[in-house]
């Protein structure tokens, strides 16, 4: 009888341990993961940084202007400006047949 | 006698039955114990066959102390001006280092620019557990020293702070030192209102500081001065627009410039801010106040006709015109043709205690504030007495920053209230508790009455208009830009110069309806190469800039030409 709960209490401290032993690396595991799961966030959210300074860097005005110039555009004058007021008054504007 | 007594034989079996029955449950504990040592091995074993690898390591070069995150800064369109990215800083542990002369000699033959006597000495203090070695590493340096794998070295990553438009607005933005902590314009007044998050994070979540600026007025702003710079051989310039409805600032340049990631430049004297922190006498621009005075006090309308045909003599001074008029003028033309003759009579009408309470009412007398400081503190005189009175009126004697002239003017063409120049536009985490001076940028107070301020942009707008007009190169054909120009001797040694000069055009439009001023001024023009009269006047070298900053911007500004 006594080797029968010796035997038992045995067994049960050995499977508390075996338990312990399982959740502490499933726990370390999870750890990792999230640790993981943050550096990629990080890395992830540094990318992002990068590209957005990258992309206002692209388009600084000192470098778009040139661009624009070398390709023809040019400020708005005077004439490339309508008021609504004025074309709703004037109608719309005739089509290539009733212009010819 | 062999019967009482158990034979040997037995007492063997006897034995062996004992001994059988008390090892029983040793090999069951046994067989406990290696099927227990077998799960746990089976454990081991199915975390290493099966377990997924991440790939990824834990920094174990976890910062001992951080550094501060910053917010973003961007302009009134959210087009990013300042922003926060990962670097990776070097430090090394010196009780950690095995060899000190290998270590030194490796890191220094990558890190060039390092002291290797220095970091020799820095590495073979065991008396120290942190050493920064180098901060804020490129990515090729940071590579190359971590594939030394040298013991005792680790980097820690920090946040450097990145201006991706380069150069521009530098002056408004200010720097950040090492840490990250912001040492002067806008960078400092973010410490200032909003405080700071200790270590590195791209918190996406932190709304920027959304400021006024415009990048793409900035820039023509930035650019015109520069070629102006350029073509007159001028020591600097300065420029500013502003919105005359509420003090917004849509761009503010002082050249030579500023770049906000070179820090050390602002230590250099010709680096100084001469649009907020600096001082000048603007000269003839001042006429505007004097004009706006006498007509707000009934002291004269633009008809009033002033005798301008004699210098004016006042005590053992006389005050001459540039241009001799040689007939009398209306107030309208005294301010069309700039006469010092005509503002000085008005002010010495209206006296020294009006002019002075006329000029403090509108705002050039007491400093003001920006968010990126104080602007500089008006020099008036300490005696103002009649010659004074009459030399302020023409912009003598009296010395503001360009911002704050700007500020005022605009109050004479906004329909006559008080504005407060303002950089920020929306302040992300303002704390509840903090009371911004700049929060109401519109301020109810009048200066000066509709009808004067009518008055005064119709004189402005034949400033330009007028073929005899002062500021007639200033005009941008749809725009109905109005202006006054100004050139005043700089003052150096008890003397005025009469080559070194201030140059200054203060301009509005559309007159109309005045949206926005542009204030430009010259520091130190020469000629212009082409020009045989080698004039250094405003209304031959600020005043074109301001028209051409004008067509270039309005656009941007939602201001289409007529």
């Amino acid at each position: 009888m006594r080797i029968a709960a010796n035997l038992i209490a045995c067994s049960l401290t050995l499977a508390s341990a075996y338990f312990l032993y399982a959740e502490s690396t499933a726990t370390r595991r999870l750890e990792a993961k999230i640790q993981a799961a943050e550096l990629r966030r990080e890395k992830l959210e540094t990318d992002i940084s990068v590209l957005r300074a990258e992309r206002a860097h692209l388009a600084r005005p000192a470098r778009i202007e040139p661009a624009a110039k070398a390709m023809g555009m040019r400020l708005p004058a005077t004439d490339d400006y309508i008021e609504f007021n004025r074309l709703l008054a004037d109608g719309p504007a005739p089509s290539p047949q009733q212009a010819r | 006698m062999q019967t009482g007594s158990p034979t040997a034989a037995t007492r063997h079996v006897r034995h062996v039955k004992r001994a059988d029955s008390q090892s029983a449950p040793v090999l069951l504990i046994a067989l406990v114990v290696a099927l227990a040592f077998s799960a746990v091995a089976a454990q081991v074993l199915r975390f290493a066959l099966f377990s997924r690898s991440t790939g990824q390591r834990a920094n174990l070069a976890e910062p001992l102390v951080r550094a501060y995150a910053r917010p973003d800064i961007v302009d009134r369109k959210g087009r990013l001006l300042a922003t926060d990215l990962a670097t990776h800083s070097l430090f090394a542990d010196p009780t950690q280092i095995i060899d000190v002369d290998e270590t030194s000699e490796l890191i220094a033959s990558i890190l060039t620019d390092l002291d290797r006597a220095e970091l020799r000495a820095s590495l073979a203090d065991r008396s120290r557990r942190f050493v920064w070695i180098k901060r804020q590493l490129g990515p090729a340096e940071a590579q190359s020293v971590h594939d030394l794998g040298l013991p005792g070295i680790s980097f820690r990553t920090e946040p450097r702070r990145i201006y991706p438009q380069g150069r521009m607005a530098g002056h408004v933005l200010g720097h950040v030192s090492i840490d990250n902590r912001g040492m002067a314009g806008i960078e400092r007044y973010v410490d200032e209102t909003q405080g700071l998050e200790s270590g590195f994070s791209a918190d996406f979540s932190r709304p920027p500081i959304t400021l006024t600026l415009d990048i793409g007025a900035q820039h023509a702003l930035e650019e015109e001065l520069s070629l102006a710079v350029a073509q007159f051989g001028a020591a600097g310039a300065a420029g500013v627009i502003l919105d005359v409805n509420n003090g917004r600032v849509l761009a503010a340049a002082s050249l030579p410039d500023l770049d906000p990631a070179r820090p050390v430049e602002s230590l250099l004297a010709n680096r100084m801010d001469r649009l907020n922190t600096a001082t000048y006498e603007l000269g003839s621009v001042m006429k505007i106040f004097t004009v706006a005075m006498a007509l707000e006090q009934g002291l004269a309308t633009p008809g009033t006709i002033l005798d301008v045909r004699v210098p004016l003599q006042v005590g053992r001074w006389t005050i001459r015109d540039i241009v001799q008029s040689g007939r009398p003028l209306t107030l309208r033309e005294v301010l069309i043709q700039s006469s010092n003759i005509g503002v000085a009579q008005l002010a010495l009408r209206a006296g020294a205690g009006r002019q002075r309470d006329f000029l403090s009412h509108a705002g050039l007398l007491n400093q003001i504030r920006l968010e990126t400081g104080l602007l500089g503190q008006p020099r008036i005189p300490e005696k103002w007495g009649e010659i004074e009175t009459a030399t302020i009126a023409y912009g003598y004697g009296l010395a503001v920053s360009p911002m704050q002239f700007a500020t005022a003017a605009a109050s004479l063409v906004n329909g006559g209230t008080r504005v407060r120049p303002q950089l920020v536009a929306t302040q992300g985490l303002l704390p509840a508790n903090a009371e911004p001076a700049q929060s109401a940028a519109v301020e109810s107070q009048r200066i000066v009455s509709e009808k004067t301020t009518a008055a005064m942009r119709d004189m402005l707008r034949r400033v330009v208009a007028q073929p005899n007009g002062t500021g007639r190169r200033a005009d941008a054909p749809g725009f109905e830009v109005g202006g006054k120009t100004g050139t005043a001797e700089i003052a150096a040694r008890g003397s005025y110069h009469a080559k070194s000069v201030v140059a200054t055009f203060f301009a509005a439009f559309p007159m109309s309806a005045p949206r926005y001023v542009v204030l430009v001024s010259l520091f130190e023009p020469k000629p212009d190469a082409g020009d045989a009269a080698k004039r250094i006047t405003a209304g031959v070298n600020a005043a074109p800039i301001a028209g051409r900053v004008i067509a270039r911007t309005a656009a941007l500004l939602g201001v289409p030409p007529k």
